[in-house]
């Protein structure tokens, strides 16, 4: 018996429909993934880290009294609530996600 | 002109290709479902962190691409250089072995890691093996790894542009291309296709251009153009390193892909029909136990073929990003294990061209080898000796490019991680602008010696090493899970005894000098100079020894943790969540 129990959970499992679907995709699909994560993936995953630093600092100086760093005062902050409310957990998760240095080889 | 098949190179293609589809098609997926019992039902890291960032499902197509280019450098290509000195039939034999019990193993097992241990990179996996003090010697173990591998790399494209005429023209016109394409996609938003159409064209173009120019000669700067060529490089790298990625390094890395794929395959291709073309196998298949200046058969030959066997390099890759973004658990073999055994039909095609070049050019350390070797297997169907010239730019700019494309991203990689690493009163040494300076005068000033062989064994023992302590770390991880732990100890055992022998005869070779017993180890123009050179054998003497104490330190600590883990005395803090 392992460490890790299987958690069956059928969402992020892969249907026997999209195994189907995936196989018609064929050879011409997988060559243009190969090319993509060989030529673009790395890039679009530095860029998209680079957003995240962007966010990070955006969300801290205008919400930060949520995590308790009242930077600009929360009229402000209550006016833009409305358009962050859907980045505010994960921008959460991320911020307070530990980072070590070999995380850092990824952009 | 036809040969006879077993003359060519084309029979021990086939055979390496058999063998990496048993690796990947048996063993690989034995393991696969025995020992970690892969499941499409348990759910990843990707899924279960899933921020769109670091933590998002990815195709297993797009990551094995991701994987191949991030994992494949100049070791399976330069390695099979040094290692053919000992004759073919050694270096085919430890690419194949290494690449069907060890190479893959590493690389599939540690994704494998990340993804039963909520997405960890290598830090933190140390740190629940060994505890906080392993985490901080790895930090500074990396740190002397990032410096040898760019000065190894700083020093063999400055001698790439040294000694290829137009090489260095040819890769100033792939860097306008990278400058050109990054402005088009990003900030015209042009046609994917229509751009890369464009980058293929102005590629060959400038691989053209640096043909029919064929300048500056070789020694253009007189005895120090090794060393003018590396400052120029600098200068290159740390404008990469600064700017944002896609004004530089992206575009730069888009272009090169396609020289860089299409290289390999001209290559394997090359070689398969090498019964057809006439082209033979001229190197022997043995030559000895003991090369002068490089050293015994064993431990040098299995650090100097890295990459291309095995590298520690991969762990990290692994670790750090992949195994964050893996959709389903079934995907880490076609990924992980893919990845590493095409990298190893990178290094049997790299042998293939050394196969085919005349001994001389191997016995007297001749860095065009391979790229003789490479032209002659590809001109017969490209256009025969017409062709020749620019076949020789080609594949001149096909090692710098998988040397300034990886350089780029250390480089970068360096000043990112002193900005993390100095923090205090120590701060200014994390700044931008002199951590770069940093990653690029300590690698030209380690370079000085032009002993690009000993630097090159320097950095195949320290990233075997770091494969051996990843491969240790796996079979302290699979012990835990009370599943057959040998398929990872027993690689691991011998990549540790390998690699800190190969160290110990590196602080030997350097020590010899360092204390007056040998001449120090330097070619001209710094023979000239006596003391330098002297001073520089004494450096990496002392660097030598720091790599072996930080490696058996590391390698004890985490021997200690696997025979715990498989007595069951793990204790509950060292137990993974």
């Amino acid at each position: 018996m392992s460490d890790w129990e299987v958690i069956p959970i059928p969402l992020f499992g892969r249907k026997k429909k999209e195994k189907e679907e995936e196989k018609k995709e064929g050879v011409s699909e997988a060559l243009k993934g190969v090319l993509y994560g060989f030529a673009v993936h790395g890039a679009a995953t530095a860029a998209l880290k680079t957003r995240m630093h962007m966010e990070h600092l955006f969300m801290l100086m205008t919400l930060g009294d949520m995590l308790g760093f009242p930077i600009i005062p929360p009229y402000y902050s209550l006016k833009i609530l409305p358009y962050v409310v859907p980045n505010i957990k994960s921008w959460k998760e991320r911020l307070f996600r530990e980072r070590d240095f070999t995380d850092l080889l990824s952009g | 002109m036809q040969v006879a098949f077993l003359e060519t190179p084309s029979l021990w293609i086939i055979g390496a290709l058999v063998a990496y589809g048993f690796a990947y098609y048996v063993y690989a997926k034995w393991v696969d479902e025995h020992i970690w019992e892969v499941s499409e039902k348990r759910v990843t890291p990707a899924h279960m962190y899933l921020d769109g960032v670091e933590y998002f499902p990815v195709s297993r197509y797009v990551l094995y691409g991701f994987q191949f280019k991030s994992i494949a450098a100049l070791g399976p290509i330069l390695g099979p250089f040094i290692a053919v000195a000992y004759g073919w039939l050694p270096a085919l034999i430890w690419i194949v072995i290494g690449n069907m019990f060890i190479g893959w193993v590493q690389d599939y097992s540690t994704i494998m890691l990340t993804v039963r241990n909520e997405g960890r990179s290598m830090g933190p996996l140390v740190y629940n093996a060994i505890g906080e003090r392993g985490r901080k010697i790895l930090l500074a173990y990396l740190l002397f790894y990032l410096l040898i591998i760019s000065a190894v790399f700083i020093y063999l494209v400055s001698l790439f542009w040294n000694v290829f005429p137009g090489s260095f023209i040819a890769t100033i016109g792939i860097i306008i291309t990278g400058l050109i394409v990054g402005e088009l996609l990003y900030k015209y938003k042009a046609n994917i296709f229509g751009v890369t159409a464009l980058a293929i064209i102005l590629t060959l173009i400038s691989v053209g251009i640096g043909t029919a120019v064929a300048w500056p000669p070789k020694n253009f700067f007189g005895p120090w153009s090794v060393q003018v060529w590396s400052i120029i490089l600098a200068i290159i790298l740390f404008v990469g390193a600064i700017v944002p990625l896609p004004k530089f390094i992206t575009p730069m890395n888009f272009v090169a892909v396609f020289p860089a794929i299409g290289g390999v395959l001209l290559i394997i291709f090359g070689a398969l029909i090498s019964p057809a073309t006439g082209i033979k196998l001229i190197q022997p298949a043995f030559k000895g136990w003991y090369v002068e200046n490089v050293g015994p058969i064993f431990p040098i030959l299995f650090v100097s073929i890295a990459c291309g066997a095995i590298s520690g390099w991969h762990s990290l890759v692994s670790t750090s990003t992949t195994g964050k973004q893996l959709d389903v658990e079934t995907d880490a073999r076609p990924v992980g294990a893919g990845a590493m055994l095409t990298e190893g039909l990178l290094a049997t095609s790299a042998l293939a061209a050394y196969m085919v070049v005349s001994p001389d050019l191997i016995a007297k350390g001749k860095i065009s080898a391979f790229v003789n070797g490479a032209t002659l297997l590809t001109a017969p169907f490209l256009g025969g000796d017409a062709s020749k010239a620019y076949l020789l730019t080609f594949f001149s700019i096909f090692l710098v490019i998988y040397a300034i494309t990886v350089q780029a991203l250390v480089t970068r990689y360096w000043r990112v991680f002193s900005a993390e690493l100095f923090r205090g009163s120590w701060a200014w040494l994390g700044n931008k602008y002199i951590a770069t300076a940093t990653g690029l005068i300590l690698p030209i000033i380690f370079a000085l010696t032009g002993s690009w062989i000993n630097l090159w064994i320097y950095f195949g023992g320290s990233n075997q090493l770091l494969a051996a302590m990843a491969l240790t770390l796996v079979a302290f991880y699979v012990a835990k899970m009370n599943k057959p732990s040998w398929y990872s100890a027993v690689p691991a055992a011998f990549m540790t005894v390998v690699t800190l022998s190969a160290l110990l005869w590196e602080i030997y070779t350097f020590g010899l000098s360092t204390f007056g017993i040998k001449k120090p180890l330097a070619k001209p123009p710094l023979t000239q100079y006596p003391g330098a050179a002297w001073a520089l054998n004494a450096l990496f003497f002392v660097i030598g020894i720091i790599l072996f104490v930080l490696g058996i330190y590391m390698s004890y600590a985490l021997w200690n943790a696997y025979f715990k883990a498989k007595r069951g005395e793990v204790e509950a803090k060292a137990v993974s969540p």
